[in-house]
């Protein structure tokens, strides 16, 4: 007994070690979370409106598409990449999954399968993406912004106006709730911890950080890091694509506009939680509070009334302010 | 003069009583040092004896917490690099900055080139002031300064470096470690080089691990250990034995364990290996148990045989036979059959500098800690703690990054996070390069332990004395050929040095 209780002890102590340690090797954590903090009571305190429960389901929603994007462009930044394709690809599936609706008169049998389908077609591109990035070795930014211009002409060529005939049964994706919590932040929680748990606990998620940290050492170390690689492309992909459906149930419509510009905000998110842009180290946790960030910020500034103009030119110096504080130390 | 008190005018630079801490932790305590004109000044200690700190300091890349810094007769408390750059100090680091696609003059001028009438850079003036640099040295014959950087050799390189420091009118010069990355015949031409410029009155700190360099090399020696200085000696009144016991408090006998293994089984059978490039017809066997050596010069193909027994480079014919079968075709099957490489360059192959010592260690041994699919950060820790522990490594913090570690404890976590998985046969290249005579005993000391536990391993090292030290067999490579196997009783420094350049042996009186 007593040796059992000594190993659960230090066990215990070996969690709390490690959680001391993450706050310790990753700073912007602590950093992003305490700005949340500061910008959430201020707004608390000088608007009514912000501290409502309404104002506050409606924050943690509209994080969830950046969110599952953001996810995915995590694994891929940690490998040391990035993907500028989710964007796109999340707009394909929504163009392709509306029109199927549309043609089949809005049938309410189809909505799982097309999610199966629109989930499909992000592994198919993640693949795609993977396989380009693992065999031509070359830089994969530039890879998947090509990716993204190819579906760009593809989804210009479904269609240039939006898509309707999405099923209202489908709406239901965005709209139901518990009380006064939407079922889908529910959901959203727990993929955030299945995909945090991915990134600590599962030889694989380990794998991002080692190619990411020095590929040619992640082979040495017997990792299989093309493997690696292409997996982390088919996450950032099937993660844009869940966040294509999500986008349909939000809006009703097939919009050949939808998700414009998330492959540079899931880049920002990602880089303000502190992942490094050159792999291999950070947290999912500063993902969550990127993320959460840039939404509570669109909130805050959407109460001002600011100009979403200015919400813009105020973005990019939060980003610029970012990306300073973060920079590495070691450029001497 | 007798107007400066706090400094002799025979002494070009003077540290008084530098401290300095690190989150609580004193890097230097209380360290004395002074340079004097025409001396080359010798800086030993083991790694994390504060060499590097003390260095930072002078080039002001850190600021003392406490303590003086006296040069020409002014008294600083601080410098900064610009500062220090003004004051004459320069400094050459195992790593370059050199552009390669610039010229040798380009280089050297980078920062400040001779301006012409248009105020264009003077390419010709800048040439002529290389050269005259060049000549100082007597490099003048195998550099010439219109050649790209990238052409050079890293000897040639690192006289680049030298004469860049020189451009900016250096009469301090620190020179770190800088025969690590030298190939031994490249190292006279550097000897030569730091002696033309002893000559002409510059003063030279010169940091490095191999001791007999100093005492071919400096006037004088000063002994860091744990952040203080020990001793300052003249050259001539110490010798060997007493540095190293001066450094780590332990006498030279005790740096390689007794031999007490037995080898058995045959593990590793290599016949006609021929390897694209450099490599030609290479055979011999490894047993169980056994530490076979491969000494050879620079170049001679050790490392592309210890490469291709874990399935890197290309094999162009002959046969591997790894426990009876064919030997694996990648470094991730070979490590899964128990036949671990540990790579020379542990900066380059060996860490994963920004992750912490736990993920490093771990990294090649997470199926171990793999339950129905989940890693257990208990099984985790536990392998964790027992490295840190097995293999000696300080700090013993598993969450500091392996950057911060020394170059002996980063060896020993490459070590040791092989060694977790178990091996069954390891092939240590270079084991103890860069690293202080306390890290290279204890590494000794693993490599015995796993020869007492069965384990086979190759030793392949530009060392003699630690093959010499360490070896039951010895293969001796001399230009991509196997030129001689030695057992034991046939070890002699003569007889490998012979074989390692391909002389013929001299005929028996």
């Amino acid at each position: 007994m007593g040796i059992t209780l000594q190993k659960s002890e230090r066990w215990g102590s070996a969690r709390l070690g490690q959680a001391v340690a993450l706050l310790r090797n990753n700073p912007s954590i602590v950093l992003i979370y305490g700005i949340i903090i500061v910008i959430c009571v201020v707004a608390a305190i000088f608007n009514e409106d912000f501290r409502t429960a309404s104002n506050v389901a409606n924050i943690l929603r509209q994080s969830i598409v950046i969110g599952l994007i953001a996810i995915g462009q995590s694994m891929v930044v940690l490998t040391g990449g990035a993907d500028m394709s989710v964007a796109m690809v999340a707009r394909t599936v929504g163009l392709v999954v509306a029109t199927i609706f549309l043609a089949a008169n809005s049938s309410n049998g189809l909505i799982v399968p097309l999610v199966i389908l629109g989930a499909g077609i992000g592994i198919v591109l993640g693949c795609f993406n993977g396989l380009l990035v693992t065999q031509t070795h070359a830089n994969p930014f530039i890879i998947t912004f090509g990716v993204a211009n190819i579906l760009r002409g593809v989804n210009l060529a479904i269609s240039s106006t939006p898509i309707r005939g999405v099923p209202d049964a489908y709406l239901s994706i965005y709209d139901a709730k518990i009380g006064l919590v939407p079922v889908n932040v529910i959901v959203m929680a727990l993929v955030w911890l299945g995909a945090w748990i991915f990134t600590t606990r599962v030889l694989a998620g380990r794998a991002l950080f080692a190619v990411g940290g020095s590929e040619r050492v992640a082979r040495l170390t017997a990792l299989r890091v093309n493997w690696t690689l292409l997996s982390a492309f088919v996450i950032s992909a099937t993660f844009a694509a869940l966040a294509g459906l999500f986008l349909l149930s939000r809006t009703g419509v097939g919009d050949p506009n939808a998700a414009d510009g998330m492959d540079f905000q899931s880049i920002v998110a990602v880089a303000l939680g502190g992942i490094s842009l050159y792999g291999g180290k950070g947290s999912l946790l500063g993902t969550l509070g990127g993320v959460l960030l840039l939404v509570i910020l669109s909130n805050v500034f959407n109460a001002l009334q600011v100009d979403i103009y200015y919400q813009q030119l105020l973005l990019g110096l939060v980003v610029l302010i970012a990306v300073a504080a973060y920079k590495s130390p070691r450029t001497a | 003069m007798g107007t400066e008190p706090s400094s002799s005018p025979q002494t070009l630079l003077s540290l008084k009583h530098i401290s300095k801490t690190f989150g609580g932790i004193h890097a230097l305590a209380d360290v004395s040092f002074d340079l004097r004109p025409s001396e080359v000044h010798a800086l030993v200690g083991e790694n994390g004896a504060g060499k590097s700190t003390l260095i930072k300091i002078i080039t002001g890349a850190y600021t003392a917490d406490r303590g003086t810094i006296t040069l020409s007769g002014v008294e600083y408390d601080r410098l900064s690099p610009e500062l220090a750059r003004r004051l004459g100090i320069g400094a050459v680091y195992q790593e370059f900055n050199l552009l390669p696609e610039l010229s040798v003059a380009e280089n050297i001028y980078l920062k400040s080139p001779p301006i012409g009438r248009l105020g264009l850079i003077d390419a010709r003036a800048r040439a002529q002031n290389v050269l005259r640099l060049l000549e100082r040295l007597g490099a003048q014959t195998h550099i010439a300064p219109d050649q790209p950087v990238k052409y050079l050799t890293v000897g040639e390189q690192q006289i680049v470096e030298i004469t860049k420091a020189l451009a900016t009118n250096a009469h301090i010069l620190i020179l770190d470690e800088p025969s690590a990355v030298l190939p031994s015949r490249d190292l006279d031409r550097l000897f030569n080089v730091i002696r033309a410029l002893r000559a002409e009155g510059h003063g030279i700190i010169y940091i490095s691990h191999r001791l007999n360099e100093i005492f071919e090399l400096a006037d004088r020696v000063t002994v860091l250990k744990d952040g203080q200085t020990i001793t300052t000696k003249a050259v001539a009144e110490t010798n060997n034995a007493e540095l190293v016991r001066l450094m780590v408090g332990r006498s030279l006998t005790d740096l390689y364990p007794p031999k007490d293994n037995q080898p058995g089984q045959v593990l590793l059978d290599v016949s006609g290996l021929c390897v694209e490039g450099n490599v030609f017809d290479i055979g011999f066997q490894v047993r169980e148990g056994e530490v076979v050596g491969m000494a050879g010069l620079g170049g001679s193909g050790r490392t592309t045989v210890c490469r291709s027994l874990v399935g890197l480079g290309k094999i162009q014919s002959g046969q591997i036979t790894y426990r009876g079968r064919p030997a694996p075709g990648n470094p991730a099957s070979a490590a899964r059959a128990g036949l671990v490489l540990i790579p020379e360059d542990r900066k380059a192959f060996g860490l994963i500098l920004n992750q912490s010592m736990r993920f490093n260690l771990t990294l090649p041994n997470l199926l171990q800690f793999q339950q129905t699919g989940w890693l257990r950060p208990g099984l985790e820790q536990q392998a964790v703690d027992r490295a840190i522990a097995d293999n000696q490594i300080r700090p013993s913090d598993p969450e500091l990054g392996t950057e911060n570690l020394s170059g002996g404890n980063q060896q020993k976590v490459v070590v040791g996070k092989w060694l977790l998985s178990g091996p069954k046969l390891v092939v240590f290249d270079e084991p103890t390069r860069g690293i202080d005579v306390g890290a290279k005993a204890e590494i000794y000391a693993r490599i015995r332990d796993l020869t007492l536990r069965g384990v086979g391993v190759i030793m392949a090292s530009s060392e003699l004395p630690e093959l010499l030290g360490m070896c039951d067999r010895m293969l001796v490579f001399h230009e991509g050929r196997l030129t001689g196997e030695l057992a034991r009783p046939d070890f002699s420094e003569e007889a490998i040095m012979r074989l390692a350049t391909g002389t013929e042996p001299a005929p028996a009186p």
